[in-house]
């Protein structure tokens, strides 16, 4: 990848609070995600298409976006709905894998879960390398490394075990389901 | 000081292994996206929150250690992905006030 001249040090900027909502489709169990806003977490039922969805959770997170202080750049990240750290639940998962490979290099492997139009989607490589910089340049402890990538490397989303960084069911032993 | 020192200080139960890795102010609140927005390298973070994300959160902005407040019992799940990450965890029966004087009274500042 050809490097931008500047030596970019990121830093989070329009801090907005809002709702990952999650919706699903009662015929065909589509899911949709997207990020909302509003005071409180749309609840509506409708119909798209040949879809009908419906409400099926939503947790309190932030979207943000970053800026370089140097030279003021600025990268949007609207599409990014959080990250996850992988649950080692599957040997056979290539993010499991590598986050098992990456943590005996005290590197720390982050999924970049991304949607768009309800769909999941991956973010490109410049976006996760940004992100991989900004969290890396926040770290105190010598020699370690976060790395950001794409949440496409998990085996099966519908089956994954490792959740998003998000507030939701966080005062219960018991997962929110 | 060192996480262990404040270990000693608050005198707080270790609920894994307790890091040398040197405290660098404090962070108070129970929502991960407050702290994957707003806390810094070297705090140490206060919350009433027990899942296991609030390690992988902590690990995400380097918060070395957890206290968990009012007495909450942290799953095994979660001490082992401390372990794993290598986050102190600790619990104690004190509020989340009572444990922001005590860290202000050890000598754990507001940071600038």
């Amino acid at each position: 990848m050809v490097r931008d001249k500047c030596r970019h040090l990121w830093n989070k900027i329009n801090l907005r609070d809002g709702f990952i909502v999650t919706e699903n489709c009662y015929h065909c169990n589509r899911t949709r995600v997207y990020f909302s806003y509003e005071d409180v977490p749309p609840k509506d039922e409708y119909k798209e298409g040949e879809h009908y969805f419906n409400y099926a959770g939503s947790a309190q997170s932030i979207k943000f976006d970053l800026e370089c202080e140097k030279c003021k750049t600025v990268v949007t990240f609207e599409e990014l709905m959080g990250l996850m750290q992988c649950a080692n639940c599957d040997e056979s998962c290539h993010l499991n894998v590598l986050s098992k490979i990456c943590e005996g290099q005290n590197i720390w492997v982050y999924a970049a879960l991304a949607y768009r139009d309800g769909d999941e989607i991956d973010l490109p490589v410049k976006s996760l390398d940004i992100l991989t910089s900004h969290f890396t340049s926040r770290l105190r402890t010598p020699g370690k490394r976060i790395l950001v990538v794409p949440g496409s490397l998990r085996k099966s989303p519908a089956i994954c075990r490792g959740e998003m960084l998000r507030d939701v069911g966080m005062l219960s032993l018991t997962p929110e389901t | 000081m060192t996480v262990k020192e404040l270990q000693s200080k608050l005198d707080l139960n270790a609920l894994n292994e307790v890091s040398d890795t040197e405290v660098e102010g404090a962070f108070v609140s129970d929502m991960l996206s407050d702290v994957m927005a707003g806390a810094k390298a070297g705090n140490v973070w206060v919350t009433v929150q027990t899942h296991k994300n609030i390690v992988a959160a902590a690990n995400l902005v380097d918060v070395p250690a957890i206290i968990v407040v009012r007495g909450k019992k942290v799953p095994e799940d979660t001490v082992q992905v401390a372990d794993r990450v290598g986050v102190t965890l600790f619990s104690t029966d004190l509020d989340t006030f009572q444990v922001a004087v005590k860290l202000h009274e050890a000598g754990i500042k507001p940071d600038a």
